[in-house]
């Protein structure tokens, strides 16, 4: 039998061995909540509005789920719920997928594939190659949203799933916004004294308001990031220029923009920052370092970076387009920060709009995300040639 | 998205990139690398980087910085000369001017001029704010607000305002010569363009002008209709040039020389061979530029790759692949940046583009030959202009040789060197400030406050002068008033 922590990571999986493009909170909220729950139905914790308790302290024999039960053990003072899984997602998310990947290729379900990202970076998959127990696990969650009496694991389970909010890439030909009264029905079933004396309710609930307050912590201001990237790229294409300083004299804006010593320096902070924004993107994406589970600190910087092109680019260029090639680059250049900023917009503004022809939320977002790394793909072309020619002349 | 994706689209641009550092290199067209749109006249020279940018690529800023300076001076030295520069570079040279390097560096045409940068480009080519004068006459012994009282209210950015001040060239602009030239009338009492007049009375002598009978060429050639008639009219008859002297070059002139070595169309360098003051200064002006000597050659595609230590492993054919595109020697219609003719984009510019050649005209080429290709309102409106009248009347013998008024009277300006009047074929000559062209062309029949104001007068060049200046310039009242000024202070 699988436990909740395994069953979600093949559920996010795919057929090449990546995953499904989750809300970073909501992954590592879901997986400390699987943990959890996977130790309230080992009947080894309990919990409470105000503290979680240890019940048994005997191990479960599972490796990643007692190493967390020996801290809840050792903690001396008393946590509720919502704290253990704060502490959890922020500090042992990263070796709970580890410890559950790996048990689930010893069982045979998954296969570790090592590859190297552009052939420099390392990078590791873990393709499905038991299907079967995929598409179970899938029927299980099927047939509690059907009208059937649920069994109180498979509530659990679905819960995680909505709270990673996966359902319409696991179920995509089911009209699940008419699925919605069922499942809240369900998330609200009162399971304390048939199953697990009150656990899961509470993990359950605690996972949403951890997972919110994660999205509050880090999406506002990801959001606010992203609505000013929009906006200058917009204007650049619409707005009037600012325009240049037209009387004699000591000027920043005409020194920025026509003489070559600040042209060269803002030119390389811009790159500087595009690098550093690039790796930063590369390094959460294919957990090139091991250490990286916390990514919501990385991918705000990432946003922060992001910006700061913009400011960058602002200053090395006031927003002209330039002629030639250096209008092919800034074009590039646009689409790229556009393309990235939008994708979030899209994901937390646009996430409950329906647009005719143009999927999910989920699906515009990736769309998004494929143009930007597309267009990526000619800017180290065009700044070596840009370099090259300020160079030359 | 899958990794090898990102490889081929990588890659691809990699290679395209690949083509860009080759043509910045080794060779191939420069242009798509272009930062910006390059000025209207330089734009005939994009191909050939090297005219301006003299320096290899990576060398020091300021060496290229020289570079480009040396290269406006090839082209624009002379004619800053003939300008009597108001600010000449070797003035500013001068360590006891280091003062003023710093606030506006006048050694260095690029301090003003830069190119590529269409945003900040401004007339003339000037690419700093038009308050620039600032820079040094704002403040001391230079400062012209507290000096000249007539000039106490008036701002920096109008120094440069038509009719006032040109940085470079104010033959016509000058305090003395305003003075000297105030309170005339409008109109000359008998309007004749001297020089012009001067032309039209001058030929070869009668002796040795040759008739159709003269005419020595295959027969074949002598056969061809009209062309006789027109050659036996024309200025090389009456200057004993017979048809040998540009289809048969070298010879005695003889029949059997010259069918010996008859050539059925000439090179424009029999042209050039003997109008050599025609074809230097074509060279300087916007139509002949790309034959000016100092015209970069395409690079040596095997010497860029010498350079990059890959001599000898590329094939030839490769290497001729890479070479530059070379620059046409005559700018065509279609590159001109003015309003044009449709029916001539085709056309090359040449001596044979205004001259035919055997008729040798020069009415022809003072107007028609203009109007043939340029389309722009000032063009046009010429012939509806007083202007043009006094041209019909000078060509139907109603009015004195020189009382016409044609495009070359205006633009195509004469001098007279040891008693010839010889035409500059740069058209730019009087233009470039327009107040140029008041001491060659306009004064000979306007007052030099007639020709201030309508030179300033944005429309009424437009409308090629068909109405009366509705501004006024007020440099000769300054002037006038200073100098008076001064005599009452003087005693």
């Amino acid at each position: 039998m699988l436990t909740f922590t395994e069953e979600m990571l093949l559920l996010l999986g795919d057929e090449q061995g990546t995953f499904l493009p989750v809300r970073q909170y909501a992954l590592e909220c879901a997986l400390a909540g699987a943990v959890l729950l996977d130790l309230a139905f080992a009947y080894r914790i309990d919990t409470d509005l105000e503290s979680l308790v240890v019940t048994d302290p005997n191990p479960t024999g599972i490796s990643f789920l007692d190493r967390v039960l020996a801290k809840v053990v050792a903690r001396k003072d008393t946590a509720d719920t919502q704290a253990w899984i704060r502490s959890l997602s922020e500090d042992d998310v990263e070796a709970i997928r580890e410890a559950a990947l790996t048990a689930l290729v010893t069982k045979g379900v998954l296969a570790k594939r090592e590859d190297r990202f552009l052939r420099l970076l390392r990078s590791v998959r873990y393709p499905t190659i038991d299907h079967g127990v995929v598409e179970r696990i899938k029927k299980r969650l099927a047939d509690v949203l059907s009208d059937e009496i649920p069994d109180a694991r498979d509530v659990a389970l679905l819960s995680l799933v909505d709270a990673c909010d996966i359902l319409p890439d696991l179920f995509p030909d089911r009209e699940l916004q008419e699925e919605r009264h069922r499942i809240a029905q369900l998330r609200r079933m009162d399971l304390i004294g048939r199953e697990v004396a009150g656990t899961i309710a509470e993990i359950q609930r605690t996972i949403i308001q951890a997972a919110r307050a994660e999205a509050a912590r880090f999406g506002k201001l990801r959001l606010v990031l992203s609505g000013v990237a929009v906006g200058a790229v917009v204007a650049t294409l619409v707005a009037p220029r600012v325009p240049i300083p037209d009387s004699f004299g000591p000027s920043i804006l005409r020194n920025l923009w026509f003489d070559g010593t600040w042209q060269e320096w803002s030119g390389y902070v811009l790159l500087g920052l595009s690098l550093l924004g690039l790796s930063i993107a590369v390094t959460v994406k294919k957990r090139l370092v091991v250490r990286v589970a916390r990514s919501h600190p990385w991918r705000l910087t990432h946003f922060v970076l992001g910006v700061s092109c913009l400011v960058a680019l602002f200053a090395h260029t006031g927003f002209r387009f330039g002629a030639n090639l250096n209008a092919l680059l800034m074009g590039c250049y646009l689409v790229v920060v556009f393309s990235g900023a939008l994708s979030e917009v899209a994901l937390r503004v646009a996430s409950g709009v329906q647009l005719v022809g143009l999927g999910t939320p989920g699906k515009r977002r990736r769309a998004l995300i494929r143009l930007h790394v597309v267009a990526l793909c000619p800017l180290p072309a065009l700044l070596v040639v840009h370099i090259l020619t300020a160079y030359s002349f | 998205m899958p990794a090898r994706i990102i490889w081929l689209l990588v890659t691809v641009a990699l290679i395209a990139g690949a083509f860009g550092a080759t043509a910045l290199f080794v060779g191939g067209d420069r242009r798509v690398l272009l930062i910006g749109a390059t000025t209207d006249a330089h734009h005939q020279l994009e191909m050939s980087c090297e005219t301006c940018h003299g320096t290899t690529a990576f060398a020091d800023a300021v060496a290229a910085e020289q570079a480009v300076n040396k290269a406006c001076r090839n082209c624009h030295e002379d004619e800053l000369d003939d300008a009597d520069d108001s600010h000449p570079r070797r003035e500013f040279r001068n360590p006891r001017m280091a003062v003023y390097w710093e606030k506006l560096d006048a050694r260095l045409c690029t301090t003003c001029h830069i190119e590529h940068r269409p945003e900040i480009t401004l007339a003339g080519a000037v690419t700093l704010p038009l308050d620039f004068c600032s820079a040094c006459h704002s403040e001391g012994d230079q400062d012209v607000r507290a000096h000249r009282p007539s000039h106490a209210a008036a701002t920096f950015d109008t120094c440069a305002s038509a009719g006032c001040h040109n940085f470079h060239d104010n033959r016509a602009l000058y305090e003395d010569f305003l003075v000297k030239h105030a309170d005339e009338p409008w109109l000359a009492a008998s309007p004749i363009h001297g020089l012009s007049a001067l032309g039209r009375g001058q030929g070869a002598p009668a002796e040795v002008a040759l008739t159709r009978d003269d005419a020595v060429a295959p027969a074949n050639a002598l056969a061809a209709p009209g062309i006789l008639d027109d050659w036996s009219g024309s200025g090389h008859a009456a200057a004993d040039v017979n048809c040998g002297g540009c289809h048969a070059t070298g010879g005695d002139g003889n029949t059997g020389t010259v069918e010996a070595n008859w050539i059925e169309t000439p090179s424009l360098a029999v042209c050039e061979d003997c109008h050599r003051p025609q074809t230097r200064t074509l060279a300087l002006g916007r139509h002949g530029m790309r034959q000016h000597p100092k015209i970069a050659q395409p690079r040596d595609p095997r010497r860029g790759l010498s350079s990059l230590g890959l001599e000898g492993l590329v094939p030839d054919a490769v290497a001729d692949w890479l070479s530059d595109p070379v620059l046409p020697l005559r700018m065509t219609v279609a590159e001109a940046r003015l309003p044009m003719k449709p029916d001539a984009v085709h056309r090359s510019l040449h001596c044979g583009s205004c001259h035919a050649p055997h008729s040798a005209d020069t009415r022809h080429a003072a107007v028609e030959a203009c109007s043939s290709c340029h389309d722009d309102p000032h063009t046009r409106a010429y012939f509806e202009s007083a202007h043009y009248e006094l041209w019909r009347n000078e060509l139907a013998g109603t009015a004195p040789p020189g009382a016409g008024v044609s495009c070359a009277t205006c633009h195509m300006t004469k001098t007279e060197q040891r008693g010839r009047v010889v035409t500059s074929h740069n058209q730019n000559d009087s233009l470039r400030p327009n107040e140029r062209m008041i001491r060659p062309v306009c004064l000979d029949c306007h007052s030099l406050q007639f020709s201030l104001d309508a030179l300033a007068d944005v429309p009424l060049i437009e409308a090629n002068f068909t109405d009366r200046p509705k501004i006024h310039v007020e440099s000769i009242d300054w002037a006038v008033s200073r100098t008076r000024d001064q005599a009452v202070t003087d005693g």
